[in-house]
């Protein structure tokens, strides 16, 4: 276990596109993170899915790097970050919303595979490190930025929040 | 530098209720994506995007204040979003080089 006293900064930083899909078959609904000059909209085939593009929005993809013992945290397993707006006390997210002090904000890191039908989400090392790394960049000790994996979510497709992506600059 | 002085000096209007502070440096960008990566912390943010989710980058961040140019105002959800958030939200008349250049002849780097 690292004794560093983390400094995170951001590293490998690459603009994109996130590309949201559905099966028309299941209804299931998948994401990926596209380097590509136009987002691909092809359709294709994959297993029992039948993939069709959805929307697309530019975005960013970065990993963390500490400045001081140059540990690096991979975060190729987020696909970006939502501030959280969930009041449902049902929900995990929501519950944690409504037990924090003032001057907390809640972001969900979401990862590309909504249904967690993979069983796999972004990282512990992943959360920990964004947790570090947004908490340290701010000015007051009044502020507080708390970061969790989309997996706390009850259901992401009903959940309530704002993704930092920017919508509808790619059908210029 | 303050955000009462870069106020009284650029001629903002306040568009919600606001505590003076200090802001240091100026990032001017209109795509979240961009603000997330590129901001730091006590920034003047400068954008033409009044989008809720400019808010939600601009917490991230903890940038000092944002000056919305070309005289662009958010929604209300936006106000109310930022005010929860303590985010300072200004706007100017000027275009965004026009106000840049205000901010530079204020000394900001």
């Amino acid at each position: 276990m690292s004794t560093c006293d983390h400094r995170w900064s951001m590293t490998d930083i690459r603009s994109g596109y996130l590309v949201v899909e559905g099966c028309y078959h299941c209804g299931a609904r998948s994401s990926f993170f596209s380097t590509e000059p136009v987002a691909p909209v092809d359709e294709y085939r994959e297993g029992p899915h039948f993939w069709e593009y959805r929307g697309s929005y530019q975005a960013v993809s970065f990993n963390l790097v500490c400045e001081k013992c140059g540990q690096k945290v991979d975060l190729s397993d987020m696909a970006g970050l939502m501030l959280s707006t969930c009041t449902d006390p049902e929900c995990r997210v929501g519950a944690l919303a409504a037990s924090q002090p003032p001057g907390t904000t809640i972001y969900v890191a979401l990862c590309y595979d909504s249904s967690h039908a993979s069983g796999h989400c972004v990282s512990q090392a992943g959360i920990t490190a964004l947790n570090e790394y947004f908490n340290q960049r701010l000015r007051s000790g009044r502020r507080r930025i708390v970061v969790v994996p989309c997996s706390m979510c009850n259901d992401l497709d009903r959940c309530r929040g704002i993704v930092l992506a920017d919508t509808g600059l790619t059908e210029l | 530098m303050r955000i009462s002085e870069v106020v009284d000096t650029t001629a903002l209007e306040a568009l919600n209720a606001w505590d003076d502070d200090d802001v240091a440096g100026v990032y001017i960008s209109d795509m979240v994506s961009d603000i997330i990566t590129g901001a730091q912390a006590g920034n003047v943010l400068v954008t033409l995007q009044t989008h809720k989710n400019l808010i939600a980058a601009a917490n991230l961040v903890d940038v000092a204040m944002v000056v919305f140019v070309r005289d662009k105002r958010p929604a209300d959800d936006v106000l109310e979003l930022a005010d929860k958030a303590g985010i300072p939200l200004f706007v100017s008349a000027d275009d965004t080089w026009t106000y840049a250049v205000k901010l530079y002849e204020l000394g900001m780097r």
